[in-house]
């Protein structure tokens, strides 16, 4: 006899268990003194601060700040990766040319640009999108890189022997056939975009939520920077779903 | 050449002993981890062991670099660095929370023109930065001078864009016209009053505590890990000794330990005098008095006037912290 498959809402059931157990456990282990709050503090202190900041009103301020940084970033980033990875993934000569700048950019973080990018674009908005633009680059250049390298060379083989013209090529077989890859990185990348704005908001900023962590941490209050901490991996997951739903709608044809 | 067991075993016996003898000797030197910077505030600590007085005490001192007070007070939480020198806002910050984990042992020294605020060329006075830019490291002593002279020249909060920016890039931002004014400390301030055009609006003299209780925004303070003084008292004693024999050499003897100094901070001579100089060193017999007299008083308003610009959320009792038992006080 097979085992019928859980239920979706089972599913749900347990998984906001397991998230109630923990947020308890924790909880207990604060109060019951085995964890130091200057340490780690509870979760009703975490929330406590959040209530407090939504009443001042500078909560979500700072969730907005962080987004649009994040998002200007992610979106320049992209705009480039995506045409200039697919040129790079169908030309040999290109790649050629182009490997060992990618080579170099790669392994840089994001914060080792924070000195040349004061330089060039002074204390302004558009420093930190820089930042967040230049540790997210080359991350997704080599996802679009790869993604357009995995095509079946037979399908692109077949394509030309039906007679379709290289941009028939690039349309038709290249782009729907590498798209649900690069969008699989594109969400990897957008998480890495979230990593970025904190070391873009180490310089010259009054509000983000990399800002909250990092003055919280000047003060030592933990239940902020776990704040902060939380409010990112929340934005995170939201974008991701936003992602997920944009991802079903365009890969609609793959399903 | 072939050698013997016997000889092969007299040459490990007598090379066993040799690499022992050291050991032992090291054995009675007793260590202990020091949290410091290449700001002033460390400058007893480090001479301390350059001129090899922490030696003749018996005591090796581990030197950890740390790039802000609050992440050596860290380190001081974690069990990390024994003692260390830091500015007051992040030991108050850390006390507001009620941590326990350290004392306030000694005040090594105070320093009123090493610090302060300074403005690109057209900018007079604190009044006419109204509407300007002005670049200070947040959660820092120069912080908190912006926001005194500023509250006590009648500013609203968004009357001057104060915008954060770390110490070491002050000098670019005003060389480059970022920020119309910035407020720095020394090795930035002595840099940014290098550039040409440029006024000096305040220093830490100015600070509304230092005219009552002579207190800048960001005292020193010398902390000792609470539980590493209870098991090492005697230790800590000797270490005050010999800590503020450097204070007098820095008093006394300027030139000498300016040529000291300048290995830690790679500061030109002349800067380097300028900042030995800058301040004024306190000797072991002015500990009791400062440790609890009216400097205290100005401290506990220091705290008082962080809870006022909503920087730590309640002021804690300061004296609570201090143990002025090593000072033989």
């Amino acid at each position: 006899m097979i085992a019928k498959p859980p239920s979706r809402a089972a599913l749900l059931g347990t998984s906001a268990a397991s998230v109630v157990l923990f947020l308890v456990v924790w909880e207990a282990c604060c109060r019951a003194g085995l964890v130091d709050p200057i340490f780690l503090p509870p979760p009703s202190a975490v929330l406590a601060k959040a209530l407090q900041m939504m009443g001042e009103g500078t909560l979500l301020g700072n969730v907005l700040a962080s987004a649009r940084r994040v998002m200007m970033g992610f979106l320049a980033a992209t705009a480039i990766a995506i045409p200039l990875g697919i040129m790079l993934g169908t030309s040999t000569y290109a790649r050629a040319a182009f490997d060992p700048i990618l080579s170099f950019l790669r392994p840089l973080p994001s914060m080792s640009w924070i000195p040349l990018s004061l330089l060039w674009f002074g204390i302004t908005e558009t420093q930190k999108y820089s930042i967040v633009f230049m540790g997210t680059f080359a991350p997704a250049l080599v996802y679009v890189i790869e993604a357009t390298r995995n095509i079946d060379p037979l399908l692109i083989r077949a394509a030309q022997n039906l007679g379709a013209s290289r941009w028939q090529v690039m349309k038709e077989v290249i782009l729907p056939g590498s798209l649900a890859q690069i969008l699989s990185g594109l969400k990897v990348i957008l998480g890495l975009a979230w990593t970025c704005v904190i070391s873009a908001e180490l310089v010259a900023a009054r509000e983000g939520l990399g800002f909250l962590i990092m003055n919280g941490k000047e003060f030592f209050q933990t239940e902020v920077v776990v704040l902060g901490m939380v409010l990112i991996s929340i934005t995170v997951l939201l974008t991701d779903f936003v992602f997920r739903l944009i991802e079903n709608r365009v890969l609609r044809w793959q399903r | 050449m072939f050698v013997q067991r016997r000889d092969f075993i007299q040459r490990c016996a007598l090379a066993s002993l040799t690499a022992a003898l050291p050991l032992g000797a090291l054995a009675a030197a007793q260590g202990l981890n020091y949290g410091g910077s290449a700001w002033l505030g460390h400058y007893p600590a480090y001479l301390a062991m350059s001129e090899g007085y922490l030696k003749e005490a018996g005591i090796v001192q581990d030197w950890q670099m740390f790039g802000t007070s609050s992440a050596r007070m860290s380190a001081v939480m974690s069990g990390g660095v024994d003692i260390a020198c830091t500015g007051i806002v992040s030991a108050l910050a850390l006390m507001s929370r009620g941590a326990r984990h350290f004392s306030i042992i000694a005040i090594p020294e105070n320093f009123g023109r090493v610090e302060g605020i300074v403005a690109r060329n057209g900018i007079k006075s604190i009044a006419d930065l109204k509407g300007k830019k002005l670049g200070v490291t947040f959660a820092s002593s120069a912080h908190l001078l912006v926001l005194d002279v500023l509250d006590r020249a009648g500013f609203k909060p968004n009357d001057v864009t104060v915008l954060n920016v770390p110490a070491p890039e002050l000098p670019a931002a005003m060389q480059s016209g970022q920020i119309d004014a910035a407020a720095a400390w020394t090795p930035q301030f002595d840099s940014i009053l290098r550039q040409s055009g440029v006024t000096l609006l305040a220093d830490d003299t100015r600070f509304s505590l230092y005219e009552s209780h002579k207190v800048t925004p960001g005292p020193d303070v010398l902390v000792v890990r609470k539980a590493f003084a209870q098991k090492n008292p005697a230790l800590v004693k000797a270490y005050l000794k010999a800590y503020f024999r450097a204070s007098e050499l820095l008093r006394d003897k300027p030139e000498e330990a300016a040529r000291a100094l300048s290995k830690l901070t790679q500061l030109p001579a002349e800067d380097q005098m300028a900042s030995v100089k800058g301040a004024e060193w306190y000797t072991l017999a002015q500990q009791a008095q400062i440790l609890q007299g009216p400097y205290m008083e100005g401290l506990q308003k220091l705290a008082d006037l962080l809870v006022k610009h909503k920087q730590i959320d309640k002021a804690p009792v300061v004296k609570d912290w201090i143990d002025a038992s090593f000072i033989g006080a």
